[in-house]
């Protein structure tokens, strides 16, 4: 690969964000405060799942200092983020269907006073039997959960695809192992809750300001459940204190903090506490999954049969998407030609669980990565040999016509076996100790709209004034992950600009262009190609300029340092401003826009729309673990980390999604599970009780970048926020294996499950060791 | 949530304090880093109508060191201050290691060992390394003062020897003698911020031999309503040679007398395996620090 020169690319520049959040200055949406702002408060259901018969407000409602209070009945209109199958209200309409759903909500004058009112509104319910686990919930006589879904057993949704011939390639093959695997119930623990605050201004528009990642779609629910044209909707997206998904789609506070806005005629915030955002959770869903990997006498994988049952909690949610994306995730890295893929969603009486950083590709991963390990270790090859044999090369189509446009993945296992000195390590560490390795890959984004549409995914608009500067305007949202940052960045190298310089105007629903929102790792790619088309049509309109003033054939010029100058001739060149006041002066504004539509690809099969993305990052990871024999703690103590993410547009912002990921998969294999009573109570719903890793348990990371280019992406980039989550817990797990001979399938390895399992290898063994 | 609303009061000195809490006996509940009491207050499980600040009184604050009466740490120092003090380091360091691992930083900065001590939860950070020190407490009132072994405080579920009116001044762990030590030992699951699942907290003194155990203490936590010694046990090592039986012993007799009970953070038998397993790397501690200090002299 040719060297390529840039200024500001795959230099590390301070976000500015940064000094502003270590100051405090960065504004959250639970900053703001507006003249004779309310607030607003939730009362939830203290059941799991029930019939509601009545709700007595008055009480509430003759409360001094309430200005509303707002019952299901009022918003009896449903919403989904997947548009074709809605299943929520903003506030439960005739049904619970979890303990702490939201059944009423008040607006009052300070947050005592709404939760004072909370106390005093009266709900009759008539109880129905409660479902906590999916196999209670698909037994036979369940009572459904959504009176209106067309498929039994409380199925939300189910698929099938299959490809090539995996009976016979089973039948064929030198080696078959399967395995059954339980994936926990997490939840994202962003540190931000949710906030929004809502105003209507006197000709009756709305303004909302939220702590979102899809401002998009937040426009379309609010639209449909407010019932108001979208263009009397102006969505701001406030500083976002972590997303991961969890913001990932609308949040009953946004809809309820509009709506009690309306009907109080002030502006209301309505902001969670922890216990809601676990309420509101979106989070990982637990899958069952039996998965069946079959392989030739060389290792060569012949077959994958995979059979999952999720647990979807009680809405739609992210849901059906999430059960395609585990379909789609199970043809990648490895080249597999047989293919066979059951699975179903099913709707529990708990918090609803969707869309959380890798979402779809976790769960897979982790069953897949783990047979792999094992396979090889029976057959007696190194993990890293059989990986590395099964591995796609740099341009790949798989049996479900996902076409990979550039890949590294090869190189990823290489760079972090050898860093970490894998294949000498690897089953020779003594009793206790361990080594695990593990690879991974995500889409870059996504091929469809969740609605029909043939708009571009992205767009941006950038303006560039004599007065003002630059600046680029564009839908996409910055959720802590930096892609102000990325953006802007990306113009100040088109222009030859310092980036300091640049301005970018961003998460705005009336301010900026159109863009999807932040998810599915798609906006370095998307948002980023509108922005450099954009600027390529900036440079565009000013380079004849500059031909003129220096005489020089315009193709011939490029933007650089601040000048606009002769790639042939030094010294033949111009300031930037110079020719931008030049343009100005002669045409008028400068301004120009760029658009990004990925490539649309899909199949004859059900959910073929899905899994397509116009390009992917891979990566591997190498884990050591030591585990305290006695007390069966697992302490990671060492990740090397190679990933694939093209070229890193911003290195340290790269690392810390890496690393990020790394403690956010540690958190979910040793220690994270939201626990859930038989009642449907969650028991520990505060970071108190719910476990996330500490720096105190941060391991030794070696974050490493492979050598990558992806040509047909803008400057090189490919996605890193979701992709090096892939790995992390099945190279924890299987570094466990390596340490004490025990393959767990269930997660997390709590310390107890550990002494269990050491147990039962004694009495295995006949009491020896 | 927000707790129901109370008066609150700083008095400027302790006999203005004394003063105050012996009239207002029950509505009055002593607010010192607050990390423990707030939280009940939010939580609606307490509602009492007035905290009295003692968290700047002059006169609860200091640690200091006497050759001959040991360790005396006041009631208003912050676990923080603990964690960092020379002095702690020196004479207590297992006190120091356990200061470290309550909560975190910020909350290190808040909160007291007097609160710590006085919400008497049995999973709480410092009073096994208390009672493994032989501390004995000062109890303050307006009546007087008193001295009371530690051992003797925890009454039940958070409940303490305290009186109506008593409130605890401070702490006095007595010189440890060169050939003996103390440890502390403690599992959460993560490695910090944790409320322990199991904690101990051992002392040991050899005879001039430095073979034979002259005195035990086992004091565990999370294995009962309140943090307790294992005093059969000590009973039953005193004396003995300090080998592997020993270190069997002991780890069978903490788990013997441990009563615990499954919870949200571990389980029964777990506790039970474990206890064992820290008594034993507690009293290795201790032999190592014996040993090395003997090496020295
Ligand atoms: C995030 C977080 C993490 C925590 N982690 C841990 C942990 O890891 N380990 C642990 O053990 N604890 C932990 N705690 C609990 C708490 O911080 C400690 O128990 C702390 O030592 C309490 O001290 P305080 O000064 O804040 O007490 P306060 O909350 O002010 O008081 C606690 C109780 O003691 C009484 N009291 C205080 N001082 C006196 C006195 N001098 N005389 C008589 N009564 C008094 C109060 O009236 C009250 O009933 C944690 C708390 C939080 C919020």
């Amino acid at each position: 690969m040719a060297k390529r020169e840039f200024d500001v690319i795959g230099s590390t520049v301070t976000r500015k964000d940064a000094p502003k959040k270590v100051k405090g200055e960065h504004e959250f949406a639970d900053d703001l405060q507006f003249p004779m702002m309310l607030h607003g408060r939730i009362k939830r259901s203290d059941i799991a799942h029930s019939r509601i018969l009545s709700i007595d407000t008055s009480k509430a409602q003759a409360l001094p200092g309430v200005k509303a209070v707002l019952i299901g009945s009022e918003t009896p209109i449903k919403y989904g983020i997947v548009p074709q199958m809605p299943t929520e209200y903003a506030i439960a309409h005739e049904k619970v269907r979890f303990h702490g759903e939201p059944v009423a909500a008040v607006a009052a004058v300070d947050p005592e006073t709404a939760e004072r009112a909370l106390d005093l509104i009266e709900v009759v319910y008539e109880p129905l039997p409660v479902y906590t686990t999916p196999e209670e919930a698909m037994a036979e006589g369940a009572v459904k959960i959504h009176e209106d879904n067309k498929f039994p057993g409380n199925i939300a949704y189910e698929a099938d695809q299959d490809f090539g011939d995996v009976e016979k390639a089973f039948a064929d093959s030198h080696y078959v192992l399967e395995k059954t695997f339980k994936t926990s119930y997490v939840n994202h623990a962003f540190m931000e809750p949710h906030c929004a605050v809502s105003k209507f201004d006197t000709n009756g528009e709305l303004f909302i300001w939220s702590t979102t990642q899809v401002p998009h779609y937040l426009h379309r629910h609010l639209s449909k459940v407010l019932q108001m044209e979208m263009d009397r909707i102006h969505v701001k997206v406030t500083g976002v204190g972590g997303a991961f998904g969890g913001k990932g789609e609308v949040s009953n506070n946004e809809l309820i903090s509009a709506l009690l806005a309306r009907k109080a005629g002030r502006p209301v915030k309505v902001l969670y506490s922890r216990r809601e955002v676990f309420l509101q959770h979106r989070g990982r869903h637990p899958i069952q999954m039996r998965v069946k990997v079959g392989v030739d006498k060389e290792g060569m994988i012949t077959a994958i049969d995979y059979d999952g049952t999720m647990d979807g909690g009680s809405y739609g949610g992210w849901g059906l998407v999430i059960l395609f994306y585990t379909a789609a995730m199970l043809h990648l890295p490895y080249d597999v030609k047989n293919v066979r893929f059951r699975a179903r969603r099913i709707f529990t009486n708990k918090p609803t669980c969707g869309a959380m950083r890798g979402l779809g590709g976790v769960q897979p991963r982790f069953a897949l990565e783990s047979l792999l390990d094992q396979i090889a270790i029976d057959l007696g090859m190194n993990p890293y040999d059989l990986k590395k044999k099964n591995a796609i090369g740099l341009k790949h189509e798989t049996v479900s016509g996902q076409v990979v446009r550039h890949c590294e993945f090869r190189k990823c296992l290489d760079q972090a076996t050898e860093l970490s000195g894998y294949r000498e390590k690897h089953g020779k560490l003594p009793f206790g100790k361990g080594i695990g390795l593990a690879g991974g890959y995500y889409i870059s984004g996504t091929a469809y709209t969740l609605y029909m549409a043939y708009k571009p995914h992205s767009s941006a608009l950038i303006r560039v004034d004599t007065e003002g500067g630059v600046t680029v305007y564009c839908g996409a949202t910055d959720i802590g992950q930096g892609s102000d940052t990325v953006l802007g960045m990306m113009a100040a190298e088109k222009f030859g600009l310092p980036f300091e310089t640049i301005h970018v105007v961003s998460g705005d629903t009336s301010l900026a262009p159109f863009d999807l929102g932040s998810f599915a790792s798609r906006v370095t790619v998307a948002a980023g190609s509108a922005v450099c088309k954009a600027a390529d049509n900036i440079i565009d309109k000013l380079l004849p300029v500059a031909a003129v003033q220096l005489g020089v054939r315009a193709e011939q010029l490029e933007a650089k340092r601040g000048m606009i100058r002769s790639v042939f001739e030094p010294g033949k060149e111009i300031a930037f401003w110079d020719v931008v006041s030049k343009y100005i002066d002669a045409h008028g504004p400068l301004t120009a826009t760029g658009d990004y539509t990925p490539p649309r690809r899909t199949g004859k099969f059900k959910g073929a729309n899905i899994g397509h993305s116009p390009t992917y990052g891979f990566s591997a990871q190498v884990t050591e673990v030591d585990v305290d024999l006695e007390t069966g703690e697992v302490r990671v103590l060492r990740v090397t980390e190679a990933g694939d993410c093209g070229q890193p547009i911003n290195p340290v912002s790269v690392e810390g999604q890496v690393e990020g990921s790394i403690m956010m998969g540690l958190g979910q294999a040793l220690y994270e599970e939201v626990k859930v009573g038989r009642d449907g109570r969650l028991m520990n719903p505060s970071l108190h009780d719910y476990k996330i890793p500490t720096m105190a348990d941060l391991p030794e990371l070696n974050t490493t970048f492979v050598e990558s280019y992806d040509p047909d992406s803008p400057y090189g980039a490919k996605e890193a926020g979701e992709g090096p989550i892939q790995p992390v817990i099945p190279a924890i797990f299987n570094a466990v294996y390596d340490a004490i001979g025990v393959r767990f399938t269930e997660m997390p390895i709590t310390p107890e499950r550990v002494l269990r399992a050491l147990d039962e290898k004694k009495r295995q063994e006949g009491g020896t060791c | 949530m927000h707790g129901q609303s109370f008066a609150y009061q700083r008095p400027g000195s302790l006999r203005e304090f004394e003063a105050l809490y012996a009239s207002h006996g029950d509505n009055a509940k002593i607010l010192a880093g607050g990390t423990d009491l707030l939280v009940l207050i939010k939580e609606r499980l307490l509602a009492p109508r007035l905290l009295l600040d003692i968290s700047d009184l002059p006169e609860l604050k200091g640690i200091a060191y006497d050759p001959a009466a040991g360790l005396t740490i006041g009631a208003g120092v912050k676990v923080a201050e603990i964690e960092r003090s020379a002095l702690v380091k020196e004479h207590a360091p297992a006190l120091a290691f356990a200061a470290s691992n309550l909560g975190s930083n910020q909350v290190r900065w808040m909160a007291t060992m007097a609160g710590n001590v006085c919400h008497a939860s049995p999973a709480a950070e410092t009073p096994p390394v208390l009672l493994a020190h032989g501390c004995e407490l000062l109890i303050g009132s307006q009546a007087g003062e008193r001295r009371l072994p530690i051992a003797e405080f925890f009454l039940a579920y958070r409940k303490t020897a305290l009186k109506p009116g008593e409130y605890l001044k401070g702490f006095r762990l007595p010189p440890l003698a060169a050939d003996a030590a103390v440890a502390y030992r403690l599992r959460g699951l993560r490695r910090a911020m944790e409320i322990d699942m199991i904690n101990l907290g051992v002392y040991l003194r050899l005879e001039a031999d430095g073979a034979t155990a002259a005195e035990v203490r086992l004091a565990m936590g999370s294995v009962g309503p309140i943090s307790y010694r294992a005093a059969a046990t000590e009973e039953k090592l005193k004396g003995m040679t300090v080998d592997e039986a020993f270190l069997a012993a002991a780890a069978a007799g903490v788990a013997a007398e441990a009563a615990p009970i499954d919870d949200v953070r571990a389980s029964a038998d777990y506790r039970n395996r474990v206890v064992g397993v820290l008594a034993r790397r507690g009293l290795t501690h201790c032999l190592e620090q014996i040993g090395s200090r003997r090496n020295k002299a």
